[in-house]
Formats: C-alpha cells, sequence, structure tokens
C-alpha cells in the first residue's frame, strides 16, 4: 500500500514536470526576460506610491564632483599612481623601524636567551638546534618580515575601499586589462598582491566573471609581494650599485628594483592575455561593475577589521608553513651523509643547472626549502653560502642570519662566486618563481581545483627558468 | 531630532527591552529560531548582521564583499536566535554560486524569519530581490537600512505604505551608526514568535500567457503538496527549468513541510 | 663544464621551443591534428555523410555520389567502403549514382543534428568560446556524445527551441521546427523584417557576417537591393554586405503594420548628456552577462543615461535605477535604446 502509494506519487510528480516542460516550450525562450520585466514593473509601482525623491533624482551632487575628478582624462591616472605610490612608500619607510624592532627582540634578544636557556636545563645539541635554530628562528624572520609591512599596506587599502574609491580604480584601468582579456578589478587584486600574494588571491572574490576571476588568480604572483621587496631592495643595492659611481648608487638601485616591479606587471599582462586565449577560453566571460557611492570610512573599526581578517589570518598561515620550513633548513644542514651534509650534496648536485640559469646551487637549494616564505630566502642563501664555503662567520650550520652591513653581505656572496649575472637572475627569479606555499593553498581554496593551482604553481617557475637561461646564455655569450 | 521620526514609524510594536538582548557571537548551538540575512550587495547587509550578533565581519563598500556563509546568534527574551548571513545577491533568479547558496537556504533552509536588507535610497532596484523573495517566504522582515544616507541625498521612504504595500513589517535602520536596531531585533522576534501575520505581496504585472501558464501548474503542485506555501514560486521555476527545484520535487523535499 | 657553450645551448632552446609550439599550437599544432585523424573513425564518416545528405535533401536536391563524395574531406576510397556499409544496415538507397537517405538514415541524421545543435547552444549558454569557435566544436561532439547523454544536456538547458544561430532544434521525437522566412538577399526594398536565422557554414562567409556585428534578433528595413550589394537599416545603424553574404542570412518579413522600432538605436551611440529607455537586450547577449543585466535593472522601459566616461573612454557608466553601472561598448552595443 505504502509502496503504491509511493509510485503515484512519482507519477504525479513526473507529470508535473512534463506539463512544465511543455508549458516552456510554449511560452518560448524570451521568460527570463518576461519576469524579470515583471517584478521590475511592480517594484517601479511600488517605489512611485512610497517614495518621496524631492523632485531630485539621480546621485549625489558631492559624489558626481568627486567621480568627475578621479575618473577624468586629465586627474584619473596622475591621482591613482599618487595613491598607489603613497601606500607603497608609508608601507616600506614606515615597516623600517618596528622591523627592525622586532627583529631586535626576537632574533636578537630571544633566540639567544632561548639558546642559553637550553644550554642551562641540558637540552641536547641536536634537539635546541632543531627547536630553536630551526623552526623559532625561521618563524620569527617571517614575523619581523611580514608584519610590519602588513599591518601598515592592508588598513590603507581597507580604508581606500571602504571610502569606496577602488571601484573607480578598476573603471579607469578596465580598457587596459580588457585587452589582456581580463577585468578590470584585477588591478586591485594585483596592487593586494604588492602587499601580499595570498591575500591578493583571496581579494580576487570580488571579481565575479568566472574566467578573469582565474586570470587574476594565476598571475596574481607575478606581484612582486613584501616577501620579495627586501630581497630586490637588497640585492640591488650590492650589485646594481656597485656598477655605476657611488653618488649615484643608490638611485641606480632603486630604477633596477622598480624596474623589476614593471617587468612583473608587464609579465602579469602578457600571461593573462594568454590564459585568456588558451587555456581559459572556455571558462565564462561577463563582465559589469556597479561604482557604488562614497561612504566615509569609519577609521577604527577599519583597522581592526582589516588587522583581523587579512592580517592576522595571512599572517597565520605563514606561521604554519614557516615552522615545518625552518626545521628543514637546519635538519638538510646538520644531517650528515658520508663527509658533507645533505645541504652539500643539494647544492653540489644543483651547481650545473644553476649555472645555465645563471644561478647557483646555494640559491636553487635556498628557493626549494624557503617555498613557505621568502622571508628567509636571502638568511638562508647566507647561511648555505657560508657552509659551503666554509668561510667564517655565520652563525653555525642550520641558523640562518643576516648581517646589518650591506658591504659585508656583499662579501660573503661574492665569496660564494657571485656576479652581477647572479645578482640581476636572483631579481629575475624571485619575481618568476612559484608563488610561496600559503599563497598556493590559498589558490587551491579559492578554486577548489588541483588542475588551475597547478597551472598557477608551474607557469611562473617555467617563465623564471627560462628568462633565466635566456639572460645567461646570452650574457655568456658576450663575455 | 531627525531619528526621532524614524524610530516612530514603528508605533504597534511593544516596547524593546534593552536588558533582554545578549550578543552570542559565534555560539549559534541550541538556538530557538533560525533568521536569514538577505540583501543586494553593498546594501549594509554585514554591518547589520555584526551589530546583531557583536560580530566584526569585515564590511567592505564594494559589492559582493560576503562570499561563504557567516553565521551567528543573539539572545532575545529568552529566546536563542541564529542568523545566517547569505551571500548578497542582486536576484534570485540567475545560476551564479552566490544566488545558488542565498536561494537554497531560503527554500529548504526553511528560516523562521528571513530579513531583507535594502538600500533605502535605491529602493526599486532592492524591490527586485524583496519580491522573489516575498514569493518564497511569507515570514519576512524588511530592513531599510542606510537611512541616513537616503536623507542625505533627499529620499524619503513612507514606511508605513511601504509595509502595506508589501505585506510585512518594516524597520528603517542606519545600521552603520546602530541605529534602528533594537527595533529591528523586537519586529523580527514577534514574527518569529507568530505575533506577526504577514501577506507578502506577490508579483502582479506577469503577462497574460505567462499568467495562466504558472497557475495551470501551480494548481497541479498544490494539489499534490497541499502544504507549499510557494507553489506558484515553485511553478516559475519549473517554467524556467530550474534543476534543483525539479530535482526537489523528484525527492520529495517539498513535503517536509 | 662541457654544457658551457652558449650559442649551442640558445639554439638548442630555440628548436625545442619551436617544436613545442608546432606541436601544440591552438588547434593547428600537429598534436592536435594527429589527435583527431585517430579519432576519425567509421561512426564518424557515417554521420558526416548522414547530415551532409540531410541538408541537401531538405534543399531538394538529387544528390550524386560523385558531389557528395566531393563535398566531404575523407578520401574517396574510405568514403564508398563506408556507402557500402552504409546501405547494407539500411541507412541508404542508391539507384544509380543518386543516393537517397532512408527513414532510420534520415531520423539518425536527425540525432546529429540535435546533438549538434544542442551542443552549440551550451558552448553559448554556459561557456566563454568565441561565437567563431561554437560550429568547430559541435563538429567534433556531435559524434561522441550518447543518446542519453543528449536528452541529459536537454534538460540541463531546459529543452530549447532554437540553437543561437536561430535553427530550430529538433526534439527528443525527432520533430523539427521550419524556420519561417526568406534570404536577406531576396527582400524587396522596404521591407520589415527580423533576422531570425544566421548560417554558420561556410566559415568565410560567416566570420564576415560577425565582423559586421549582425544580431540575431534584430530589426531591419532593406534600404538597397541590388546585384552589388544589399542594404539595410537596423538598430541606428547602416549595414552594407555583399548579396553573396546577404543570402545567409534569413529574414523573418513582418506581413502586418507591427511598429518598427525605427528609433531604437544601441546603447553604445547614447551620448553624454543625453536621455533615453530601455527598449531591449539583444539576443546576441546570452548566459550569466544576459541575466546579470536583467538582474541589475535594465529591462524594458527603464530610463537611462551616462553617468560617467572612463579616462580611456571604454567602458562607460551608467545610471540605471538610482545605480552607477559600468558596461563596455560591446555590451552597450547589444542593448537597445530609444533615446528621449
Amino acid at each position: 500500500m505504502v509502496n503504491l502509494n509511493c509510485s503515484k506519487m512519482k507519477n504525479e510528480v513526473e507529470n508535473i514536470i512534463g506539463l512544465s516542460n511543455e508549458l516552456r516550450w510554449k511560452l518560448g525562450g524570451e521568460f527570463h526576460d518576461h519576469i524579470s520585466e515583471s517584478i521590475y514593473a511592480d517594484a517601479s509601482e511600488i517605489v512611485e506610491e512610497t517614495v518621496n525623491t524631492a523632485g531630485k533624482k539621480g546621485r549625489n551632487a558631492i559624489d558626481v564632483k568627486i567621480d568627475q575628478i578621479v575618473t577624468s582624462r586629465k586627474w584619473g591616472f596622475p591621482i591613482m599612481f599618487l595613491i598607489l605610490g603613497v601606500i607603497l612608500w608609508i608601507t616600506i619607510i614606515g615597516a623600517n623601524y618596528p622591523s627592525s624592532l622586532l627583529a631586535e627582540l626576537l632574533l636578537d634578544t630571544i633566540h639567544p636567551a632561548l639558546k642559553s636557556g637550553a644550554n642551562s636545563i641540558g637540552m641536547p645539541w641536536w634537539l635546541s638546534g632543531f627547536l630553536i635554530d630551526g623552526v623559532y628562528l625561521a618563524l620569527a624572520w617571517v614575523i619581523a618580515v611580514m608584519l610590519p609591512p602588513m599591518a601598515i599596506f592592508f588598513p590603507l587599502f581597507t580604508l581606500l575601499e571602504d571610502f569606496g574609491y577602488l571601484p573607480r580604480v578598476a573603471f579607469n584601468l578596465d580598457y587596459l586589462f580588457k585587452k589582456a582579456g581580463a577585468h578590470g578589478k584585477q588591478a586591485l587584486t594585483m596592487s593586494m598582491g604588492f602587499g601580499c600574494n595570498a591575500a591578493g588571491v583571496v581579494a580576487t572574490r570580488i571579481i565575479d566573471s568566472p574566467r578573469e576571476r582565474l586570470i587574476a588568480i594565476i598571475t596574481n604572483n607575478f606581484s612582486l609581494c613584501n616577501g620579495r621587496w627586501p630581497t630586490q631592495i637588497l640585492i640591488a643595492s650590492i650589485f646594481v650599485g656597485a656598477i655605476v659611481p657611488e653618488a649615484l648608487s643608490g638611485t641606480a638601485a632603486v630604477f633596477a628594483v622598480i624596474g623589476i616591479a614593471i617587468l612583473g606587471m608587464v609579465f602579469m599582462f602578457a600571461s593573462s592575455w594568454l590564459l585568456s586565449k588558451t587555456v581559459l577560453k572556455g571558462q565564462v566571460s561577463t563582465f559589469n561593475l556597479e561604482l557604488p557611492p562614497y561612504r566615509p570610512p569609519r577609521f577604527w573599526k577599519t583597522l581592526y577589521t582589516s588587522l583581523i581578517d587579512r592580517t592576522l589570518i595571512v599572517l597565520w598561515r605563514a606561521i604554519v608553513f614557516a615552522a615545518p620550513a625552518g626545521a628543514v633548513i637546519w635538519l638538510i644542514s646538520n644531517i650528515m651523509i658520508g663527509d658533507h651534509s645533505i645541504a652539500y650534496w643539494m647544492i653540489d648536485s644543483l651547481n650545473g643547472f644553476g649555472w645555465l640559469i645563471g644561478l647557483n646551487g646555494v640559491i636553487l637549494v635556498a628557493y626549494i626549502v624557503a617555498i613557505p616564505a621568502n622571508e628567509i630566502v636571502i638568511p638562508t642563501v647566507l647561511m648555505l653560502t657560508v657552509l659551503v664555503t666554509g668561510m667564517a662567520g655565520g652563525a653555525g650550520a642550520g641558523v640562518m642570519f643576516e648581517l646589518d652591513s650591506v658591504n659585508a653581505t656583499g662579501d660573503i656572496l661574492r665569496a660564494g662566486g657571485w656576479t652581477l649575472l647572479t645578482a640581476i637572475n636572483l631579481m629575475l627569479f624571485s619575481l618568476l618563481h612559484n608563488p610561496c606555499s600559503t599563497t598556493i593553498y590559498t589558490i587551491y581554496k579559492e578554486t577548489k581545483s588541483v588542475k588551475w593551482t597547478a597551472v598557477a604553481t608551474l607557469m611562473p617557475l617555467a617563465m623564471g627558468f627560462v628568462v633565466t637561461f635566456l639572460v645567461a646564455q646570452i650574457w655568456y655569450m658576450f663575455s | 531630532m531627525e531619528n526621532k521620526k524614524i524610530t516612530s514609524a514603528c508605533e504597534a510594536c511593544p516596547q524593546f527591552n534593552p536588558h533582554g538582548l545578549k550578543k552570542l557571537g559565534v555560539n549559534a548551538e541550541n538556538t530557538d529560531f533560525v533568521i536569514a540575512l538577505a540583501g543586494n550587495p553593498n546594501t549594509g547587509k554585514s554591518t547589520v548582521f555584526n551589530a546583531l550578533t557583536g560580530l566584526r565581519q569585515h564590511t567592505g563598500n564594494w559589492p559582493g564583499k560576503t562570499v561563504t556563509r557567516a553565521e551567528g546568534a543573539y539572545q532575545y527574551n529568552d529566546k536563542k536566535y541564529k542568523l545566517v548571513d547569505l551571500p548578497g545577491t542582486y536576484s534570485l533568479l540567475s545560476t551564479s554560486q552566490d544566488e545558488e547558496v542565498a536561494r537554497n537556504f531560503i527554500l529548504f533552509g526553511k528560516p523562521d524569519v528571513t530579513v531583507i536588507v535594502v538600500d533605502a535610497g535605491r529602493l526599486e532596484r532592492n524591490l527586485n530581490l524583496v519580491l522573489q523573495i516575498l514569493e518564497i517566504t511569507g515570514k519576512a522582515v524588511l530592513c531599510l537600512n542606510l537611512m541616513d544616507e537616503a536623507k542625505r541625498n533627499h529620499v524619503e521612504v513612507n514606511e508605513r505604505a511601504l509595509a502595506k504595500r508589501l505585506g510585512i513589517p518594516v524597520v528603517p535602520t542606519s545600521a552603520r551608526f546602530n541605529k534602528g536596531i533594537p527595533e529591528l531585533i523586537d519586529v523580527v522576534s514577534q514574527v518569529a514568535n507568530g505575533q506577526i501575520v504577514c501577506q507578502p505581496h506577490r508579483i502582479t504585472n506577469v503577462p497574460k500567457n505567462i499568467n495562466e501558464a504558472v497557475q495551470k501548474l501551480s494548481e497541479k503542485i498544490k494539489k499534490q503538496f497541499p502544504s507549499i506555501p510557494n507553489s506558484r514560486w515553485i511553478a516559475f521555476r519549473l517554467l524556467e527549468g530550474d534543476e534543483r527545484v525539479v530535482e526537489a520535487l523528484r525527492n520529495g523535499e517539498f513535503e517536509l513541510q | 663544464m662541457n654544457i658551457s657553450q652558449p650559442l649551442y645551448n640558445l639554439i638548442l632552446f630555440v628548436l625545442l621551443a619551436g617544436l613545442l609550439y608546432f606541436l601544440f599550437r591552438p588547434t593547428k599544432g600537429w598534436f592536435w591534428i594527429i589527435q583527431n585523424s585517430v579519432r576519425t573513425d567509421q561512426k564518424t564518416i557515417t554521420e558526416d555523410i548522414l547530415k551532409q545528405m540531410y541538408t541537401w535533401e531538405n534543399q531538394g536536391v538529387d544528390i550524386f555520389k560523385e558531389d557528395l563524395i566531393k563535398s566531404l574531406k575523407y578520401s574517396d576510397g574510405t568514403q564508398e567502403d563506408v556507402l557500402e556499409t552504409m546501405e547494407k544496415s539500411m541507412l541508404i538507397t542508391q539507384t544509380e549514382e543518386v543516393l537517397e537517405l532512408t527513414r532510420s538514415g534520415r531520423s539518425y541524421a536527425i540525432k546529429i543534428v540535435r546533438v549538434h545543435r544542442l551542443w552549440e547552444k551550451y558552448l553559448a549558454e554556459k561557456t566563454g568560446f568565441e561565437k567563431s569557435e561554437w560550429h568547430h566544436r559541435a563538429e567534433k561532439m556531435e559524434h561522441r556524445l550518447s543518446h542519453e547523454e543528449t536528452n541529459i544536456l536537454a534538460t540541463k538547458l531546459g529543452n530549447p527551441m532554437y540553437d543561437p544561430h536561430g535553427d530550430p532544434i529538433p526534439t527528443h521525437e525527432g520533430d523539427v521546427l521550419d524556420i519561417e522566412g526568406e534570404s536577406l538577399a531576396e527582400l524587396d526594398v522596404d521591407t520589415v523584417g527580423k533576422i531570425v536565422h544566421i548560417e554558420d557554414e561556410p566559415d568565410v562567409i560567416y566570420q564576415q557576417i560577425l565582423a559586421e556585428n549582425i544580431h540575431i534578433g534584430s530589426q531591419i528595413r532593406v534600404v538597397e537591393n541590388s546585384k552589388q550589394r544589399v542594404l539595410f537599416y537596423s538598430e541606428g545603424e547602416e549595414f552594407v554586405l555583399a548579396p553573396e553574404v546577404a543570402k545567409n542570412i534569413t529574414i523573418q518579413v513582418f506581413e502586418t503594420e507591427v511598429v518598427f522600432e525605427e528609433d531604437a538605436v544601441r546603447l553604445s551611440s547614447l551620448k553624454k548628456g543625453e536621455e533615453a529607455e530601455i527598449i531591449g537586450i539583444s539576443k546576441e547577449f546570452r548566459g550569466d552577462g544576459r541575466r546579470r543585466l536583467l538582474d541589475l535593472g535594465f529591462v524594458k522601459g527603464t530610463p537611462i543615461k551616462i553617468d560617467l566616461v572612463s579616462p580611456l573612454s571604454n567602458p562607460k557608466a551608467y545610471l540605471v535605477k538610482g545605480t552607477t553601472i559600468a558596461l563596455r561598448e560591446d555590451q552597450a552595443a547589444k542593448i537597445l535604446i530609444k533615446k528621449r
């Protein structure tokens, strides 16, 4: 009996569905349009009866005034670049002080204290080395380098966002991005990437067109992030600054770094175009961009939420990934196979390939173990260089370090066989390589696709190999 | 006082009891009622959510901020309310993921009350979503947000006429400044407890041939599932070929009302 | 190190890159070509023959075996073999050199056409592939989908009636609607009508029509029709086509005096300061993009004007129902308005 009822019910349901198919066929293809029109017809009737606009239609006069300036032919672009420039400047300059304060606290005070503490309680050297020199040091480094700039950059960006200016930037730049098959809002996710690529990837949620969102996610890595700026600046000051007269060395270094950042944008546009024409051409692409009214941002609230939402979450993920990296760095430098450490063997086997692309084994090993965080590339490079050259200095096997003096750092690197080519190619490779693991993980979270995560990871790496290879080979040919 | 007038719009309401309110943050277990928060992007929906739950979700001046569903809770007069912040959408008719999430929750999650947050200054466009939600559920409250901004732009909304026309309570708010939130909490509790019974507006300007088809189909659905409150809306969706609704019909999801 | 010959390294690299390019470049890459030719089997050839015969029979042409073999890109020998098998399995009959479809051959052909058109509809509605690619992709897919898969696809698309070119999609039962209309090349001056179909073969002509930005569903009025050219007016713009091209556009002629929306123009022609009212969104605006615009209030009767022009003049932001919404030029070209 129950079964009978059930199958009768099924029949009835199929009947209803069948009838709906039949009726749909009769009504023709414009059903959706008619429904939307009906709803809006009701809506405008209701509004007619209940809303009084006091004879004033259209937008707020102040909003219109602001919009006329920030989207004008004359002022639109200068205002945009000025704002981005000021934000980056405040971030880089402003982060210096808290960064060195944190470094002093975490690296120069707490680290030795922990070490001596460990000694006094008789902790075995390998345990204190693993935990304190490996795990703790990597964590401390990431926090010291990463936290201050992010804590400055993101709130500033969020203030602009809350005010309503960012959609105007997308509006101004959309034409350029459209040429590359991308969405104007990618200008914003790209700028966010200058702060942190993982945050930039999360920010692509504002792009509601699937194809353009994937493009923005995959190409975000071409924005030079906070973790890579210091590397660029350091290497440029040591090597690029040295080839020009001393008075100009500062300027030359700055231009070299800016040049790399601009090169990143060029790669971003080129690969956006390539992706939209090849692997992504089947993805749905739509466009619409709402320009919301301006709203005075609420300063403290914004500060709080942007710290919680962006900075701390990203920092947390970085910490989760940096800790094991620190452990690995310590382990490979201290575990011996035969006469040498694992690190030595790795470096030795990668030297040949490193030469081919104008780098060396040390740099490649540093990039392999520093996938979790670009911040620890330079300390790792210095540690490994000292380790393989056997020179004096450094802090011991597996203990990352950095020197206060730029010249002294340069001396170590030159002793490790670095030339101007190594420096240039390191700068290029720092721009063009796989995203850090935090970003890779974020890309996976956002796309939920192994395929797109793999593309986003391997594409820049392949580009990095090709570019550094070409530069190196051409360099070798003329020298 | 400019706000005096706004708060008095809810004349019939009993006084808000400030001691009865407790913001519970993310602690949303064992609640008595489930409240859905729907609305267009950029209408301050997340701000309303934060004001009610005491949470601090980021709210940007940027359409499409909330992508995933956020949940929070508050307690009022000894009843616990779970608040579900749905993704901001312009409509429930399309196929985008956000709309799917919002639509499915209102339809299948069967919230006790749906609070629809709208921008008072852009009512017409917001009504697109409101009218669609009212086709699905009658237990709704309209939260007329951004009143301060509307006022600055000389937009005046006759809330009583609007409430009458839509058949649901209308509460003006300025969530950014915590204005109107007590009234909102109170009205929501009354709808949840059945003290206010809504008579939701149904879309009237439907072309004749479509209306006939909808009627035919909706009667059949009603006959089969007498307890369905929104047979007309299901008929609309079937005519559009909405697969999820077809699937729900087949699985009998509508019988468990 | 013995890899220290930069010149050789570079040459090797260039060769390798070139090889990869020729192997994998889109559509013309050797890898894809080989992959395709491996996939070409008896079934594909049979189905292509059936489809070609179906088209010709619909046009009322007698099908000579020789013509048929010449029209398809497979080798003569294979086709002969396939035709023989087809005759044996009663898909076609042959009297002297003239071929004819049997009943079952015809219904098989209709099934293929159904898959082809459904797939084009799918590409148009649910993917971002360019219009110019739909046909080629559907050509491949029509041989791959099973009957059940086709029906699932049709349900997913809501059992559509027409494909994006305006061709009727055969139903599950094999019924085919007729397109009512006349070729644009044969219309008298001052005829008023609506574009209901744009033929996508041959490719050369279809690409020309695409380049002109002519949309299905647009109303037109013929202004001039001579041996050299067909000139017509549509959506505020003038279009000139060679008769050869115009032949591939089908117009449904308005018999009664339907009001020709003479003043209907494209939104892209609106200038700053002008006010207008939306008439509708072109049928060429499909899928998610179209639904989103409707949701945003781009519906019939809505007042619209330009609010802001971006520094590079594209996109432009329009004021609709109190909200500023930016659209790109190509989108604005698919929205019809009436200036006030």
